[in-house]
């Protein structure tokens, strides 16, 4: 039976690559009711609160209520607004994640497409969610949106910057440009992690992820307090599930780049190895949690400076670091 | 390069109070199936006071609460006279109230006090109406046992009337 | 953006970019502390005008005084600066007490010093928890708040109410303290000790606060006292100026306490300033609590009190700054003219100066390092 349906697929190779889209896209929305119960849970515990509880055992399916609510809203478009970039802003922010995910293996085998260049394929296609903040922000026609699509472009474009660089010296000392040939090498030769020039690069990638995905202390694109969650402001309904379920999935998927390159992915004993990807990444992400719910938010000057002075001199040095010592 | 690491440094620093935070019991109360307790001088709903042994409320009708009230709410319908006398209405409407005790404070005769309900929200306006039957302690019971006793009183008052008025009243002649 | 498109073809670029964007900060937004609008004239994220727009909470509470008579209108101050509420009770009472020349029990002083320090450790909570939130810091909000619920079920228990306490009464308060008062609110002292260290080390010795707050909003002596700012606002621009120590009413002159001054009259001072008070209060609290004599709490007063015809003028020194009333009595039942002096109105009228030039990330942290209540400047 299984054989059967083996061979049926490899015949038709295109039914194949459907298949895995959607199994994919789906998984891509799935991620995000995970994550978010679990960083309602995570704040509620450090602030003192409880977190959800009504919607199923601990409120585990409160997600999946409020999903089913943001499907049944209406869908506002404010007068004046740019319609065709505020119709597709969000499917593209949710389409540059799922491109992303296709590239990252969970398992030996257990990846959509193998590609031999897919870091800088998941370089490339993260940048498109730059473009989806600058036309939400754009085309709400509202103030706040635009200051907030403003200023998150100028972040995530600054901190994509000594992002790439790090993920580089991370390149040059395994010297692959595949995510899974990353991994095997980890498996063989150890973590990433323990090598001085790496570690500096896993501390600048992680700085610049917080960045990425929006977390205090990076989160002034969206600030609530100042600009009344920025870009997003004017969006409702389902077009604002899309680009939130996209940010939590983009919150998952970079610490699972980041468990990728410098954590050995799914090596680990014991565990199968998607358990051990997936413990990793869950460890990644509760401690972006706590980061986010201690410190306040700089200012856009701060962060910028930051970016420029910091951290993109230091990655530089550090990956002349990488190069001297890694490359064979 | 200072401030990169004094700013890591203090937020390891804070991440340490959020993480012993994140193990401390959690403040939060339930709200509609846990309730906290009330305090004894919570000022919640009024109520009339009963009065177990005369078999009355103690109010006496003298509108001294209502003159204290800075915003009026109460206006009340006066059943008898002097000492035996009592409410027959008392209406309060808390739409208007402040909750801010002068009127149990100005009563003399220990008749008006705030009680622990506070759960008063409604979806019509005329709930905040509350009538002597939604006030008095004991409910509409109590209402007619109030009304009850001052009518017997005052049948008490009128049967003694005319003995005690007969020598005033030859007095005055 | 607001530009038709028939006029956007007449304007040349040279407008255009001389315009500066005009954005409507409240009276619906998360950081104007209820129904403040700011009308912002932006340069990108810099703040080239600002233009405060008040009123929208205003209920004529001061013309509504003279309607009604003396010991009514007690209630109505809880309206005024509603974190505050004790201190504005305070303050309309003591201007009655001067007009009509009433005696207070001394246990009464006490009770009222202690009510006014627990209120102010209250209010200050509240400025550190929205100030927390302002600046990004969410759990920080959430563990002021925390500790203030430990001040209100202190005070509900001694007034029976949690926001609007009215339970300071012309001649004294209404009642005593509540059996086993004291020691509760020594275990709170204690408690809250602890809780004050661990916000010193999760938001003052932050790197990332202190970027945001020192050097921001800088307000200097000058034109602090010449705005007429008071409270927290002023001694942060180094003045030392309290009421309680200044002209000391109930018994502040028998504690002992310090008036925190700081010289930089940035944002950062006045966020320390008000640290520090709650260290303070603390210490006032634990002194009363020591020191305070059994005897009554109220002083009677005819049904219909008459105060002789004549003008009173009270100050107290509320978690805002200097709150004043000043009433004028004809003899009759009504007072004939109430003003407050709203400490909140004052401080904000500097707020304009001070964003100048500033950021737009900037305007939070200002706005809320002034700490205004709105219920006061509306009145």
């Amino acid at each position: 039976m299984i054989a059967a349906v083996i061979q049926f697929f490899e015949q038709h190779p295109l039914l194949w690559t459907f298949v895995k889209a959607v199994v994919l896209a789906s998984f891509t929305l799935m991620i995000p009711l995970a994550v978010i119960w679990i960083e309602r849970k995570v704040a509620g515990f450090i602030q003192s609160r409880l977190g959800p509880l009504h919607v199923g055992p601990h409120g585990t399916l409160q997600t999946v209520a409020d999903a089913l609510k943001l499907l049944l809203k209406e869908d506002i478009v404010p007068d004046g607004a740019d319609k065709r970039f505020f119709y597709i802003a969000p499917y593209i922010a949710f389409i540059s994640t799922v491109l992303s995910f296709m590239v990252l293996p969970f398992a030996p085998g257990w990846v959509a497409l193998e590609m031999n260049v897919a870091v800088l394929f998941v370089i490339g296609v993260s940048l498109f969610n730059v473009v989806s903040i600058l036309m939400a922000g754009w085309s709400s026609n509202n103030k706040y949106s635009l200051l907030g699509g403003l200023r998150a472009v100028a972040q995530l474009l600054s901190y994509e910057i000594p992002m790439v660089l790090s993920v580089l010296a991370v390149v040059f000392y395994t010297g692959s440009l595949s995510l899974t040939e990353i991994v095997e090498y980890q498996v063989k030769h150890g973590w990433n992690i323990w090598h001085p020039p790496i570690m500096i690069a896993a501390l600048i990638y992680f700085i610049c992820a917080l960045a990425e995905i929006n977390r205090t202390p990076f989160d002034l694109p969206e600030a609530e307090s100042e600009l009344v969650s920025g870009f997003n402001t004017e969006y409702s309904g389902m077009r604002f599930a899309f680009f939130f379920a996209s940010e939590f999935a983009n919150n998952f998927f970079i610490t699972a780049f980041a468990a990728a390159l410098f954590f050995g992915g799914w090596d680990g004993p014991i565990l199968p190895p998607i358990v051990w990807t997936f413990l990793k990444v869950f460890v990644m992400i509760f401690v972006f949690m706590w980061v986010r719910w201690t410190p306040p938010r700089l200012r856009i000057d701060q962060i910028l400076r930051f970016a420029w002075q910091l951290l993109v001199p230091v990655s530089l040095v550090n990956l002349l670091f990488a190069i001297a010592l890694g490359v064979k | 390069m200072t401030y990169f690491i004094d700013g890591l440094a203090t937020l390891f620093f804070g991440m340490l109070v959020t993480w012993r935070n994140l193990w401390r019991p959690k403040v939060t109360v339930r709200y509609p199936y846990q309730k906290r307790p009330v305090p004894p001088r919570y000022r919640g709903l009024f109520y009339l006071k009963w009065n177990e042994e005369k078999q009355r409320l103690n109010c006496v009708g003298c509108t001294l609460c209502a003159q204290a009230c800075p915003t009026d709410v109460i206006s009340m319908v006066k059943l008898g006279k002097g000492t035996n006398a009592s409410v027959s209405e008392f209406t309060m409407d808390l739409g208007r109230c402040m909750f801010c005790n002068l009127c149990v404070e100005a009563c003399p005769f220990d008749a008006i006090y705030m009680g622990p309900v506070y759960e008063l929200a409604s979806e019509r306006r005329d709930a905040c109406l509350f009538r002597i039957t939604d006030l008095a302690q004991g409910g509409e019971e109590a209402v007619r046992k109030n009304i009850e006793t001052i009518q017997r009183l005052m049948a008490e008052e009128e049967k003694a009337k005319p003995a005690a008025t007969h020598p005033a009243g030859g007095h005055a002649e | 953006m607001p530009v038709s498109p028939e006029k956007q073809s007449t304007l040349s670029t040279v407008e255009i970019l001389s315009q500066g964007m005009v954005i409507n900060v409240g009276p619906q937004h998360p950081s104007t502390h209820g129904v403040l609008r700011l009308i912002l004239t932006l340069d990108g994220e810099q703040i080239l005008h600002c233009e405060p727009v008040i009123g929208y909470l205003h209920r004529g509470l001061e013309k509504m005084m003279e309607r009604r008579p003396y010991r009514h209108n007690i209630p109505f101050t809880d309206r005024l600066d509603y974190l505050a509420a004790l201190s504005n009770n305070l303050g309309i009472c003591q201007c009655i007490e001067r007009l009509g020349g009433v005696e207070v029990p001394e246990r009464a002083k006490y009770i009222r010093v202690l009510l006014m320090e627990l209120q102010r450790i209250a209010s200050h909570l509240v400025f550190l928890g929205t100030f927390g939130t302002d600046l990004g810091a969410t759990t920080m909000f959430l563990y002021a708040f925390r500790e203030r619920e430990l001040v209100l079920d202190l005070l509900e228990e001694c007034t029976g109410a949690r926001l609007t306490y009215n339970w300071i009464r012309v001649g004294g308060v209404p009642d005593d303290l509540p059996d086993g008062f004291a020691e509760k609110v020594l275990a709170f002292v204690k408690v809250f000790r602890q809780r004050l260290k661990e916000y010193d080390q999760l938001l003052t010795r932050n790197r990332i606060f202190r970027s945001r707050t020192q050097n921001i909003g800088v307000l200097p002596k000058d034109l602090a006292l010449a705005y007429g700012t008071s409270g927290p606002v002023l001694r942060a621009s180094g003045v030392a100026y309290d009421i309680r120590k200044v002209d000391p009413y109930e018994v502040y002159d028998r504690v002992e306490f310090d008036v925190p001054v700081f010289d930089r009259g940035d944002v950062w001072a006045r966020y320390l300033v008000r640290m520090e008070e709650m260290h303070q209060s603390l210490r006032i609290i634990e002194q009363v609590l020591r020191d305070m004599p059994d005897g009554p709490v109220q002083t009677k007063l005819p049904k219909i009190f008459k105060p002789p015809a004549g003008i009173a003028y009270s100050r107290v020194e509320s978690p805002r700054g200097e709150l004043s009333f000043m009433m004028v009595s004809d003899g009759s039942p009504n007072p004939v003219r109430v003003h407050i002096r709203a400490p909140s109105f004052v401080n904000l009228s500097v707020l304009p100066c001070l964003l100048e030039g500033a950021k737009v990330a900037d305007l939070v942290a200002i706005l809320g390092s002034i700490d205004v209540v709105l219920g006061e400047i509306d009145r």
